[in-house]
């Protein structure tokens, strides 16, 4: 069977949405563009697989998710246990008091582990349920769920969203050194 | 009218508070990661994707016109 054309126009409007999971995931523009490049041409090979009236952008993301998983075990990469890092310690400071700007958030977001990146990007930005999420990322809903409320958590912590100001850098390098913060 | 309805189901937003909606317009993290994420949506695609997707078309043995 053919690709029709109504597949290759939803593929097209599709790309934004790539691009923007990809950049999300891989941190590079890049990888990123080479990870969409690489979804495209999977999605055109395995057209007929897909179910007409599902959901195109779901099932893009599911491909798109598998690649850039793979490519990274391909590199001997391990991947990110969620677990075991230390990322909310290596805090960054607001650069203004209650002004929380995007570079700011930008670089806390990639101090994230990628499966709680990936399931808080899905829910809050992408615009998908936890049952689609949980699909994407072959897991349970309440892994989704779990791992959208330690990003959340983690993000806050990070960003010090709830404190006032009165952690600095200096509180936080404190914390890595073992000092009590307060 | 419409302006009503918006500040109502705000309101109702934020009564729910955090455990409502953790990612709604009224939680900063869910503002900031809309923002993030759009800004990467609303970047400009390069040609490459659609000169690929018309390789990929070219290549189709038994392509037909709809």
């Amino acid at each position: 069977m053919a690709v029709s054309q109504g597949f290759k126009t939803d593929l097209l409007g599709s790309i934004p949405s790539l691009r923007a999971f990809a950049m999300s995931l891989a941190q590079n523009a890049d990888k990123a563009d080479d990870l969409v490049q690489e979804t495209l041409v999977k999605a055109w090979d395995k057209h007929a697989s897909f179910q007409p009236g599902t959901n195109l952008k779901a099932w893009l993301f599911t491909i798109l998710r598998n690649e850039f998983y793979s490519q990274m075990r391909k590199r001997g990469r391990e991947v990110q246990d969620s677990d075991g890092i230390m990322t909310a310690r290596l805090a960054v400071h607001p650069s203004q008091h209650g002004q929380l700007d995007l570079k700011d958030f930008r670089s806390a977001l990639e101090r994230l582990p990628e499966d709680q990146r990936e399931a808080i990007i899905l829910i809050g930005a992408s615009g998908f349920s936890y049952e689609e999420a949980a699909e994407i990322c072959g897991c349970a809903v309440g892994t989704i769920k779990s791992r959208v409320s330690r990003a959340r958590a983690r993000l806050q912590e990070i960003l010090e969203i709830s404190g006032e100001d009165e952690y600095g850098p200096d509180a936080i390098s404190a914390q890595v050194m073992g000092k009590p913060a307060a | 009218m419409k302006d009503m309805a918006k500040t109502s189901t705000a309101g109702v937003q934020r009564r729910q508070g955090i455990s409502g909606e953790p990612l709604g317009p009224n939680s900063e993290i869910g503002r900031k990661l809309k923002q993030y994420y759009d800004e990467l949506v609303s970047d400009d695609v390069p040609d490459r994707f659609a000169q690929l997707l018309a390789r990929l078309e070219q290549a189709e043995p038994g392509r037909q016109k709809d």
